[in-house]
C-alpha cells in the first residue's frame, strides 16, 4: 500500500527582498489507494508541492516520505502540457520512461494506450495529435509504469470543456481499474469534487488549511445534486478562508 | 450585414506559377536574361554573355583547354580537388571544435564568460584580413586555406551550438527526472535531438562561410587550388574563367544541398510538420476569408490553409 508522509515542509524561493514562501510548514498524510485533489488560489504552493514530492524540485527543508509497501515508491507524473517528446513517437515517448525497453514494456505501453483509446496512433508523432489526444499519451505514459503513485498537475486545464470532461471520465475508469494513490492539483473546484475522495485546500503563503473528505458513491455526475452541495460546501470553505477574493 | 466574395488567385495560370519547380526554374531564366540585357547595354569587351561563359566551363569540364601547368594536377578537376580537400578538413576542424566549444559556454557561466568577446571579435574579422594574413604567416601550401576556412566558419559553429544548448526545453528535462530516466537516456533522447535544427543551421553557415574564408586566402595565400585558379583568370582579364570558377562552386554547393544536407534534414526533422500542413505566409494574407460568412465557405472548399 503507498503512503505519503510529509512533515514541516517549507520552500522558499529567492533571497532578501525578493524572497517568497512557497510552501510553508505543511504536514500530510495520504495512505492507500485514494483519489486526493489539492486546490487553492494561484501562487500557493500546489505545483511546488508536486514537484517536491517527484523530486523535480527540491524542499529548503523539512522531510518527504513516499513508499510502498515499506520500500520507496515509483511516482508517475502527468504534466499541465503533456511534454511529449515532439521528434519521438507516441509509442517511443512511452518507452522512453520505462526502465526497460523490451517486448512485456511495449506490451504495457499498448495497453494503457489502448485504455486512452489510442491504441492506433503508436507511430504517430505528437505533432500529428490534437491537443486532447497528446495529453491522453501523457496520461497512458504515467500509467504504463505502472507507479504506485501518481502526480497530476492540473492535466485538463489547458483543454477545451467537453474534452476536458471526457478525460476526467476516462481518468477515473483508468483509477477505478488500477487503484493507484493519485494527488491532483487542480483549480477548478468542481473537478476536485467529481474525481476526489479528499480535498486538501491551500492558502496563499503555501500553507495546508483545511482537509475535506468528500464521501459520495462514484461515478459523480456535476449535475447531480449531492454533488452540486459538495462543490457548494468547498467553496464555502474558500469563502470562510477569503481565499475567493485571491 | 455585408458580404464579400474574396478573391482567391487560384485560377490556372497563377496556380502553375505557384508551382515550386515553376518559380524555381523562373529564377535563373530572369537572371540569364537580365545578363543578356546588361551585356548588350554595356557593349563591354570584358564582361561576357553567359553563353561564353557555358562554353567555357565545358571546355574546362572536358579539358578542352591548354593546361596552365603542363600538368592534369592544374585541370578543373585538380584545383577543386585539392580545394574540397581543404573545404572539408577546414570544415571537419570547425564542426569539432565549434561544437565542443558551443557546448561548453551553453552549459557553463564561467567558460562562456572566457571565450564570448574573442568569437564575436573572430566573427566580426573580415576573412580577408585571415587570408591575408595567413598568408603571409604560412605561406603558399595548404595552411592558410584551411585555418582561414575554420576561422571563418568555427564562430558561426559555436554560437549556434551554444544558442541550441540556451533553447534547449528545460519542461521535457523535468520530465524526464520526474520518471527517473537515465541520464545517458536524456541526452541521447532529449539534449541531442532539440540541439539538430542548430547544429544543421551550424553546418550550412560552416559550410559556405568557410568557403568564403578559403577562396579568398587561396588566392593570397596558395599557388593551387579554385580561389587560386579565379585569380589566375583576373589576371589574364578573362571574364568567363572568374564566373565559371564561381559557377563551378555554386552548383557543388546546391548539389551537396539537395543531396546531402536535404535529404539528411528531412530525415532528422520528419516529425515536423510539413510546411504544407502549416500553410504559407503569402496565402495567409492573400486569402484570409474572415471578413464574412461566404469568404469563409469559398475558403473552406478551398481547402483553406492545408491547400
Amino acid at each position: 500500500m503507498a503512503e505519503i508522509r510529509v512533515r514541516n515542509l517549507h520552500k522558499e524561493f529567492g533571497v532578501g527582498e525578493d524572497r517568497v514562501v512557497a510552501l510553508e510548514k505543511v504536514n500530510l498524510d495520504i495512505e492507500g489507494h485514494v483519489f486526493v485533489s489539492i486546490v487553492g488560489p494561484s501562487g500557493c504552493g500546489k505545483s511546488t508541492l508536486l514537484n517536491i514530492l517527484s523530486g523535480i524540485e527540491t524542499a529548503s527543508s523539512g522531510e518527504v516520505k513516499i513508499t510502498q509497501d515499506a520500500h520507496d515508491a515509483n511516482p508517475g507524473y502527468v504534466f499541465q502540457a503533456a511534454r511529449l517528446l515532439p521528434w519521438r513517437s507516441v509509442m517511443d515517448n512511452l518507452l522512453f520512461v520505462q526502465n526497460e525497453r523490451d517486448e512485456a514494456a511495449r506490451a504495457r505501453c499498448q495497453k494503457y494506450l489502448d485504455m486512452v483509446q489510442l491504441g492506433d496512433k503508436g507511430d504517430k508523432y505528437p505533432g500529428e495529435l490534437s491537443g486532447g489526444m497528446q495529453q491522453r499519451v501523457g496520461i497512458a505514459r504515467a500509467f504504463s509504469i505502472e507507479p504506485d503513485v501518481l502526480f497530476m498537475d492540473e492535466p485538463f486545464s489547458h483543454l477545451d470543456a467537453i474534452t476536458a470532461r471526457t478525460l476526467r471520465r476516462e481518468l477515473h475508469e483508468m483509477w477505478k481499474q488500477t487503484r493507484k494513490t493519485v494527488l491532483f492539483v487542480t483549480h477548478d473546484v468542481g473537478e476536485a469534487v467529481e474525481l476526489s475522495n479528499r480535498i486538501l485546500v491551500f492558502a496563499k503563503g503555501g500553507k495546508l488549511e483545511d482537509d475535506i473528505t468528500v464521501d459520495l458513491p462514484f461515478p459523480r455526475d456535476p449535475a447531480d445534486e449531492e454533488v452540486a452541495v459538495a462543490k457548494a460546501h468547498v467553496l464555502r470553505k474558500f469563502e470562510e478562508l477569503d481565499l475567493l477574493a485571491t | 450585414m455585408t458580404t464579400a466574395t474574396i478573391p482567391t488567385g487560384h485560377n490556372a495560370l497563377t496556380g502553375f506559377f505557384k508551382k515550386s519547380w515553376v518559380a524555381r526554374t523562373l529564377m535563373p531564366i530572369a537572371i540569364i536574361i537580365i545578363w543578356y540585357i546588361v551585356f548588350y547595354t554595356l557593349d563591354s569587351r570584358i564582361f561576357v554573355p553567359p553563353h561564353k561563359v557555358f562554353a567555357f566551363m565545358w571546355d574546362e569540364l572536358t579539358l578542352n583547354t591548354p593546361l596552365r601547368y603542363g600538368s592534369v594536377k592544374s585541370s578543373l578537376y585538380g584545383m577543386f580537388g585539392i580545394t574540397i580537400f581543404r573545404l572539408f578538413t577546414g570544415f571537419t576542424v570547425a564542426m569539432i571544435a565549434g561544437t565542443l566549444i558551443g557546448l561548453a559556454m551553453g552549459l557553463s557561466k564561467s567558460v562562456n564568460a572566457f571565450f564570448h568577446d574573442w568569437v564575436m571579435a573572430i566573427l566580426a574579422m573580415p576573412a580577408l584580413v585571415w587570408g591575408l594574413f595567413l598568408g603571409l604567416v604560412f605561406g603558399f601550401g595548404h595552411q592558410a586555406p584551411i585555418y582561414a576556412c575554420i576561422l571563418a566558419g568555427i564562430p558561426f559553429v559555436i554560437v549556434n551550438v551554444r544558442e541550441g544548448v540556451r533553447n534547449t526545453p528545460k519542461e521535457l528535462f523535468d520530465m524526464a527526472r520526474a520518471f527517473g530516466v537515465p541520464q545517458n537516456h536524456i541526452t541521447r533522447n532529449v539534449l541531442l535531438p532539440s540541439l539538430m535544427p542548430f547544429f544543421f543551421a551550424a553546418v550550412r553557415y560552416a559550410f559556405s562561410v568557410g568557403w568564403k574564408g578559403l577562396v579568398i586566402a587561396e588566392v593570397f595565400g596558395a599557388d593551387t587550388g579554385m580561389g587560386w585558379t579565379i585569380k589566375f583568370w583576373y589576371d589574364a582579364h578573362r571574364t568567363q574563367g572568374v564566373i565559371g570558377y564561381g559557377l563551378f562552386f555554386v552548383i557543388f554547393a546546391l548539389a551537396l544541398e539537395k543531396l546531402v544536407f536535404e535529404p539528411l534534414a528531412a530525415r532528422s526533422f520528419k516529425w515536423r510538420p510539413r510546411i504544407g500542413d502549416i500553410g504559407v505566409v503569402e496565402e495567409k494574407f492573400i486569402l484570409d476569408p474572415t471578413i464574412d460568412g461566404a469568404g469563409e465557405a469559398e475558403y473552406a472548399r478551398e481547402g483553406g490553409l492545408d491547400g
